[in-house]
């Protein structure tokens, strides 16, 4: 809707100009109306799209990163127009939101692009997410990520943006390109697209495996079997993400899900169609997220 | 466009019963004006958005944008006139805009790295040695315990009297059940000093000193290629006419010259630490001017519920008292010696320090002997540093009762006496 908007806007500038001396004008117009609504933020980690209406961190207007907790904002599932979108969401304790680092492989401002290693100053719970956050000090700044299985305090963590040709013998909680690790090694927090931060195998006690290295692309198996191609620069930790025993739980009560901030379903029992029962079908085929050079480009 | 479509909406409304959106859709278009809604099956009214942000003017150096300036109205497709930048002839403090950091005067592109009295040191005490170059003793110098044996130098009924003080600031006052920690922790500490200074009659050289609080402290050195500052108001001073005796002898100081600084590898010693550009050169001042009476620095007094928006762990709050001894000592020395740095000094200065919340109390015993700080090697400064002594274990108002046994009954408990002698010898160091 809003980009129809600024469509016809931009359209409607374009129509009422003097087209001649203004083309030029109205193109960069154009092309600035159209990335204008889109409210790219410049600013670290916080991934805002346009088109997802109900975005949940509008309370996050820090730009400048911070280890320090921030309050937050419950939504109940309701969105921009006031409805609920997601049912069964609402109420709960109150959280404070840890802003973590999910794009690993970040120098410090001052320090040159090289294999840096950090500190782990603590691990604790974090209200947000299933898994655990570890704070590490590097340099002299500290950030908080998403810790793996055996991580504990005091331990040395190691960052690498390089690709050596032999393959790394790396230690749970390193960071690595996927052209650096050998096959069959158990990730985390893998990018889809080099730089842009981890956004698949975050959950509590997840890990992806690295199925096999292709040219310039590596194959990943994410923990629904689904199997994924992305570029070998792309950053990877090694190792399980922490909290292993998280679906090992039990809830025990009702209220402790109402704690959580989960709301009891309809219990209107409603017909099941096509969509309810098991299904054996076979695996989906694998995404690819690189642009491969087609043969006819020749 | 806008009316057109309220006029087909009006008569879709007609026919269909959705009369009440055509009221919601003129309000709000009336009000809003130019947002489009093409849906009519949802809801119109619901909570504003947020505004967008205006469209961002892209400037492109060399490319004239051709504006309406001289047509003198809005023409579509032109850009708006931009004046030249308005400043105010005068100057009126009320609306000043102060410059950016590197439009100021006192800007320098190298940083500077200050420590104030907010700062927790993520590594704490190993983080505070390694930038004050000092090396660490763990227990108080043996000739400062040796002080308070002598009966003389013990204050009479000093075990009965000082348990009187601990009650007082615990239990007596306050109007309420209890007193608040920064209330009793403060009370303590100047019943024990009220207390340490009637042996002015025995010790008159208890008389040439004073205390002094909220004065603010300004040291800077160098380490390395980095610059670093101590800046802020730190706690009480005792202020004295007299230097304090050195601590460890000639051949000591010597020897820390073989002693090796603990690395902090993969942290710099510069985290959390307050990164500045605009920062005056060698500002060192030690709080007061220059004919003050008491210009030697003996005893630093602080207290951890003093400041009440930081609250510092343990270890953090001995880094804090270790910076600002090594300050206050610094600047004196810089005063004495000169700013240039000293390899050796010929009289090392001395100043101690004692931190408390109240119950666990924490000494220290700083010797400056070198204020030649840039490089790692070379002779060291020296810090004897007791930690974690409790004075007492518990001191409650309601006894502590589990399963109908008494675990701990009310009043004062486990007092330990010795703590005290230790206060006492520090506050008789210089004076005996």
């Amino acid at each position: 809707m809003m980009a129809v908007s600024c469509l016809t806007r931009a359209l409607r500038s374009m129509t009422l100009s003097q087209p001649a001396l203004l083309s030029s004008q109205a193109i960069t117009q154009t092309g600035l109306a159209t990335q204008g609504p889109k409210m790219v933020v410049q600013c670290r980690g916080f991934l805002t799209t346009a088109s997802l209406e109900q975005n949940r961190t509008f309370w996050k207007q820090r730009e400048k990163y911070t280890i320090k907790p921030m309050g937050m904002k419950k939504t109940g599932g309701r969105d921009h127009t006031g409805r609920i979108r997601t049912h069964g969401i609402g109420g709960g304790h109150k959280q404070k939101y840890r802003w973590i680092d999910f794009q690993r492989l970040r120098y410090e401002p001052n320090n040159e692009a090289k294999p840096f290693e950090e500190k782990v100053v603590e691990v604790r719970y974090d209200p947000c997410r299933s898994a655990d956050i570890a704070l590490l000090a590097g340099g002299s700044r500290k950030r908080w990520i998403i810790a793996t299985e055996n991580m504990q305090a005091g331990d040395i963590i190691k960052t690498s943006g390089v690709i050596g040709r032999m393959a790394v013998s790396a230690n749970e909680g390193d960071a690595y390109p996927l052209g650096a690790l050998p096959v069959g090694t158990l990730v985390n927090n893998l990018e889809v697209q080099p730089g842009k931060g981890s956004e698949y195998i975050r959950a509590a006690g997840t890990s992806g495996i690295l199925l096999r290295k292709v040219n310039g692309t590596a194959i990943i198996q994410l923990p629904s079997k689904q199997q994924v191609q992305v570029l070998e620069t792309c950053i990877v930790t090694v190792g399980r993400v922490s909290n292993i025993d998280h679906n090992k739980r039990i809830i025990g009560k009702a209220g402790r899900n109402r704690w959580l901030g989960i709301r009891p379903s309809s219990g209107l029992w409603q017909r099941k169609g096509g969509w309810a029962g098991r299904k054996i079908k076979p695996l989906p085929p694998m995404k690819v997220y690189v642009n491969l050079p087609s043969i006819s480009a020749k | 466009m806008l009316l057109e479509k309220t006029r087909c909406l009006k008569a879709a409304a007609q026919l269909s019963s959705q009369t009440v959106l055509l009221k919601e859709l003129s309000r709000l278009s009336s009000h809003g004006g130019a947002r489009r809604h093409f849906g009519i099956s949802r809801p119109l009214a619901a909570k504003v958005p947020p505004p967008r942000k205006p469209r961002e003017r892209v400037d492109i150096p060399g490319l004239e944008m051709v504006t309406y300036a001289d047509r003198m109205h809005f023409v579509p497709g032109l850009t708006k006139p931009v004046g030249p930048r308005w400043e105010r002839d005068y100057k009126d403090p009320r609306y000043y805009e102060s410059p950016p950091a590197h439009e100021m005067p006192l800007f320098k592109e190298t940083p500077c790295y200050v420590f104030n009295q907010r700062t927790s040191a993520l590594e704490g005490v190993r983080q505070a040695l390694w930038l004050t170059k000092t090396k660490l003793i763990p227990h108080l110098p043996p000739q400062l315990l040796s002080l308070t044996e002598n009966p003389a130098n013990q204050i009479p009924d000093q075990d009965e009297r000082v348990q009187n003080a601990i009650k007082h600031a615990r239990f007596w006052d306050t109007t309420q059940e209890r007193p608040g920690k920064e209330k009793y922790s403060n009370t303590l500490l100047l019943n024990l000093l009220h207390l340490c200074a009637t042996l002015q009659s025995s010790h008159p050289a208890i008389g040439r000193r004073i205390f002094s609080e909220k004065y603010s402290l300004a040291a800077t050195w160098k380490r390395g290629e980095d610059v670093f500052q101590i800046r802020g108001q730190n706690g009480l001073l005792h202020n004295c006419m007299d230097p304090l005796p050195e601590v460890s002898g000639k051949q000591e100081v010597a020897d820390t010259a073989d002693h090796v600084l603990e690395a902090l590898y993969p942290v710099s010693p510069t985290i959390d630490l307050q990164k500045v550009h605009v920062y005056k050169d060698e500002p060192n001042c030690t709080g007061f001017r220059g004919d003050y009476p008491y210009p030697h620095a003996h005893t630093l007094y602080f207290l951890e519920g003093a400041d009440a928006r930081c609250k510092l762990r343990p270890e953090q709050f001995r880094a804090k008292m270790l910076m600002f001894t090594f300050g206050n000592a610094l600047v004196r020395a810089h005063k004495a010696y000169g700013t240039q740095p000293r390899h050796v000094l010929d009289r090392p200065i001395t100043v101690q320090a004692v931190g408390t919340n109240g119950r666990i109390f924490q000494f220290m015993v700083l010797q400056l002997n070198t204020t030649d700080l840039s490089g790692d090697d070379g002779i060291k400064n020296q810090v004897w540093l007791e930690e974690d002594v409790e004075l007492y274990d518990f001191a409650k108002v309601r006894p502590l009762i589990k399963k109908k046994q008494v675990k701990v009954p009310a009043g004062l408990t486990g007092y330990k006496p010795e703590v005290f002698s230790k206060f006492l010898a520090l506050y008789l160091h210089g004076a005996v």
